[in-house]
């Protein structure tokens, strides 16, 4: 056995010698990449179908059998008030969640992971415990207590329940990064005259950064696409996945399918942004750790 | 949680200990749970008992709706809960602008149950649920007027729904002279089937249990909808069949299901399995086999020769309502004919509005002669309604059938 | 001693408002339910507190099939995650090159599309007499009058696609993490790539496995759309029996101590599983 091929940045790519152990390697890189790209089209092939109904023009309201192609619904995406009322209302709910999910979930993070003190232990489990809650009692559990707080249900309640469902895995996916993170960087900045606050914006944040966008993308999904924890706690508030659910009893418009599929593309350049974004701050890095 | 108020706290300890119907055993737990309330943040475990729905007194309703009053005031912004795509959304624009204000119409209501389980907790708290119209189901309809839980109508503000309602929906079992109930759609429980799978017309209610479709078949998740259908098979009227009749429709229902004749039992998503060709025979919504049929000529809905379930979703005015005026204007607004028709042509269910049929005969003939959207008159003598099961017969019926189907 | 003497206070500054969020909008509701599970009565009569623990051993006799189909589906469904999404981690994290950004993002995405659009999509590709259901019997792996929907294999392959991009990620950081020369090092000395991978990436990769069985598992065992749309009541699992029992029948107790039932399980078998993988603290393995 040979050399094995190192990967990791283009830059730095090895070039094997070449014989028997390179085409077995060779071999091993193209049966795992098929592999993956088996993998991503198992997890692409509803929503393929999902995007092709939106051009379907069902002649009844079930948008079930492919009948003909038309441009017509993703002219007019929010012919239906109410279903476009919905999809904003999903949308706002997810980004404010969502900050107000990071920005506690993060603090928590780090205080988990950076500091010991007592009942870190019982605090490290009881930020567990909520992902090991089905999604049924924490929906019904909260609404008990908005009931007797005498909070009607609505946007805020809808706000409160999802930075409460997502804090848990936001928290995880950042202390993820900490653990991965040299803690002396920290102390040597402290130790230089920052104060605690300065060491935190302008040396933790920015190595935990990344963490924290997974983090924010991991928190928005889940709020977005949340259907239990909702109906419990929405009162007349709509949102997305409730509507679908609703819609499902007397057929889904393919109006549905449009916006889902607008989101999906939203979200896609977000992301698709943010990874240049990223790319762009690892080479003013690299650049400077160069001088 | 922001602070509880003290006066709020207050006002709860004191629901807690004078509450008048105060068993011993409640008393100390709820003593329990006022010492717990007292000591602050915890004051949420006080409800350390859930409040029953139990019959309150009917009589006292129709007491107040003897003497209901909803005096005219101008419409100002008012809340109408509805069932997702249940209405022409132009015919909400055209009664804002016909009568000011604006409706505030939510799709939320998903499932009578789940609905219910949503705004249960204000109604038994007698507090107002924050809509002004809701549509629910029979038995669940049922249960709100049972319960208190409505509002009477006051009828000299809905003159159309007095002149135009159909007459078969007129004193329904629960609510037999339409005090506190407007239906907004019916609908009827038949035989959904592919004819090009079957090769022949389906009739009967014997058909669900045909072994020639064996594993072919859906019949419905709620219990009393396919109890009910089971016994009208048998020759029997749902309506004055006891909770011990359906048991044994469920037992029926079981035998088969062990020998392998039920795919599965659903909800509204039997669509999908018939249109895809999973199954050749399902337990369907006349309105949902309308809207199929558009897209598979092939499809069949059929009421069964014995009879058929005719359920209707019925307007309500909740208790502690606080827009009865514009929810009863409502009412009167699509009980006249030409916009009864309107919602008729788009939802496709049975319009219980008098004079529907005449007016789409011109505009749209092909809606007009649907058997499944206009039944005839001797079909209509052959429709059944529900039992009235009281809570506890309901959930020991939805426990014995939930046995079967889960199996 | 880490900190020296600063104040004692810091790590409370940071933790509070987050852990107070959690307290007062998760564990105050939740400690109520406990309550709950502890009343009897009938939705009509109302609910009192009898202290009734016979309500647990109740819901264990009567739902055990539901209890352990959803421990099968999900203990099986996690395990396909992990055969699928090991390589699929190990790709990206080593060979992707300058597509790894491209991947992890296809990775994520399908999150941001309706769960419920997703399911009734492989219901329509699912069909008895759909392509892929021919193939399948083409080949045997279903029997000629068989079908795919309303099986419990349905319902766990619809479990182990919604949750397969959260055993991907937890296992791509892990191995992401994984200092190459230390492979390179290993395969020198032990002259097996076969040896290397099971002496060093297995192990390194270990607390990713374990999160990633966790962030499967957990929902897994208490979803229920994947039940109810791509299987049949006989497919039923706890979630679904919860769901039913909160919102239709009403029997708000029993779904209370469903629900503990199932918390418990869940935490006693990471415990159980935590201990055989070796880590050492659970919730430091979450991470």
């Amino acid at each position: 056995m040979a050399a094995t091929p190192t990967i990791g940045k283009a830059t730095t790519e090895v070039v094997a010698p070449a014989g028997a152990g390179d085409r077995t390697a060779t071999l091993r890189t193209w049966s795992l990449g098929l592999w993956s790209v088996f993998a991503i089209l198992f997890l692409f092939l509803p929503i393929g179908v999902a995007i092709v109904f939106s051009f379907n023009e069902p002649a009844g309201r079930f948008n079930f059998t492919w009948q003909q192609f038309t441009f017509d619904h993703w002219l007019h995406p929010f012919a239906d008030p109410d279903l476009a009322r919905s999809l904003k209302n999903s949308v706002l709910l997810a980004v404010i969640s969502t900050v107000g999910s990071v920005a506690l979930g993060t603090l928590l993070a780090i205080a988990l992971v950076r500091h010991r003190f007592r009942g870190r232990g019982t605090a490290d489990f009881f930020v567990f415990l909520p992902m090991a809650t089905p999604e049924v009692v924490l929906g019904a559990s909260a609404l008990g207590l908005f009931l007797v707080a005498g909070i009607s249900t609505g946007f805020l309640t809808l706000v409160i329940v999802h930075i409460m469902f997502t804090i848990s895995y936001v928290v995880v996916t950042v202390k993820a990064r900490l653990q991965g993170m040299d803690p002396h960087i920290e102390e040597a900045a402290r130790d230089l005259g920052a104060s605690e606050w300065q060491a935190f914006w302008r040396v933790t944040m920015p190595t935990i950064a990344p963490g924290v966008v997974s983090a924010a993308v991991l928190a928005a999904a889940l709020s977005v696409d949340d259907y239990v924890v909702s109906s419990f706690n929405a009162g007349q508030t709509q949102t997305f996945p409730l509507f679908i659910f609703g819609a499902t009893r007397q057929g889904v418009p393919p109006e549905v399918n449009v916006l889902a599929t607008m989101l999906l593309l939203f979200i896609l350049a977000m992301l698709g942004l943010n990874l240049g974004v990223q790319k762009a701050l690892a080479r003013r890095d690299e650049r400077r750790a160069a001088h | 949680m922001p602070e509880p108020t003290r006066a709020s706290l207050e006002s709860q300890l004191e629901q807690l200990l004078w509450d008048e119907s105060l068993s011993r055993r409640r008393f100390l737990g709820r003593s329990a749970g006022a010492v717990a309330l007292a000591g602050g943040l915890s004051s949420f475990l006080s409800a350390c008992g859930i409040a029953g729905t139990a019959e309150k007194n009917v009589a006292e309703l129709a007491k107040l709706a003897a003497s209901v009053n909803h005096p005219k005031v101008p419409i100002g912004d008012w809340t109408f809960a509805n069932w997702p795509l249940y209405v022409d959304k132009p015919v909400l624009r055209q009664f804002d602008q016909r009568y000011g204000g604006h409706v505030k119409y939510v799709e939320e209501i998903n499932d009578n149950n789940e609905f219910f389980g949503k705004v249960r907790p204000q109604l038994s708290a007698g507090k107002s649920i924050g809509r002004d119209l809701v549509v629910l189901t029979d038995p669940m309809a049922a249960r709100w007027v049972r319960s208190s839980y409505v509002t009477p109508i006051d009828k000299r503000n809905t003159p159309n729904v007095v002149a135009n309602m159909s007459d078969s929906l007129k004193s329904p079992p629960f609510d037999p002279q339409r005090l506190y109930s407007t239906p907004w759609q019916s609908g009827a429980l038949g035989l959904g089937y592919d004819i090009k799978a079957t090769g022949r017309e389906l009739k009967s209610v014997k058909e669900f249990f045909n072994p020639e479709w064996k594993g072919k078949v859906t019949m419905f998740l709620d219990s009393q909808d396919s109890a009910s259908t089971v016994l009208i098979g048998e020759g029997k009227d749902p309506a004055t069949s006891d909770l011990d009749a359906h048991l044994a429709a469920v037992e029926t229902i079981s035998k088969a299901q062990k020998a392998g004749q039920f795919r599965r039992f659903t909800g509204n998503d039997f669509t999908v399995d018939l249109t895809k060709g999973n199954i050749v025979l399902a337990m369907a919504y006349s309105g949902d086999m309308v809207q199929l049929q558009a897209d598979n000529p092939n499809l069949r809905f059929a009421y069964p020769e014995e009879g058929a379930i005719l359920w209707t979703d019925n307007m309500l005015l909740p208790a502690h309502v606080q827009h009865p005026y514009a929810a009863e204007t409502m009412m009167n607004f699509v009980y006249e004919p030409e916009v009864a028709a309107k919602i008729a042509a788009y939802v496709n269910y049975i319009p219980p509005v008098k004079g529907v049929r005449e007016i789409l005969a011109k505009t749209d003939p092909e809606i007009a002669e649907n058997p499944l959207i206009f039944p005839s008159d001797e079909q209509a003598k052959k429709f059944f309604s529900y039992a009235q099961l009281s809570s506890p017969q309901r959930q020991e019926l939805d426990k014995a059938f939930a046995k079967v189907t889960g199996g | 001693m880490r900190l020296k003497n600063r104040s004692r206070l810091i790590p409370w500054y940071f933790a509070a408002p987050g852990l107070l969020w959690l307290l007062v909008f998760f564990l105050v509701p939740l400690l109520n339910q406990l309550n709950v599970s502890l009343l009897t009565g009938d939705p009509e009569a109302g609910y009192e507190l009898t202290w009734a623990f016979s309500n647990y051993t109740d819901a264990i006799s009567e739902y055990w099939p539901q209890i352990r189909r959803s421990l099968g589906y999900a203990g099986v469904a996690t395990v396909i995650d992990v055969i699928i999404a090991f390589p699929l981690a190990y790709f990206i994290a080593y060979r992707a090159g300058r597509w790894k950004g491209l991947l992890l993002l296809m990775i994520v995405l399908p999150f941001f599309m309706s769960q419920v659009l997703r399911t009734v999509s492989w219901q329509l590709l699912l069909t008895d007499n759909g392509w892929i259901v021919s193939r399948l019997k083409d080949v045997g792996l279903v029997a000629d009058d068989g079908r795919v929907l309303a099986t419990s294999g349905a319902v766990i392959g619809g479990i182990a696609y919604n949750y397969l991009p959260f055993m991907v990620l937890p296992l791509y950081a892990s191995l992401e993490r994984l200092d190459r020369r230390l492979i390179e090092a290993a395969t020198d000395l032990y002259a097996s790539r076969a040896v290397a991978f099971r002496k060093i990436t297995v192990p390194l990769a270990t607390p990713g496995l374990f999160a990633g069985s966790l962030l499967v598992f957990i929902p897994a065992t208490g979803d229920f759309i994947n039940a109810s749309l791509l299987g049949s009541t006989k497919q039923y699992m706890v979630g679904n029996v919860i769901q039913s029992n909160f919102l239709t029948v009403l029997d708000y107790p029993t779904a209370a101590a469903l629900s503990f039932l199932l918390i418990g399980i869940i935490l006693v078998g990471i415990t159980i599983y935590s201990a055989l993988l070796g880590t050492k603290n659970l919730t430091e393995a979450a991470g």
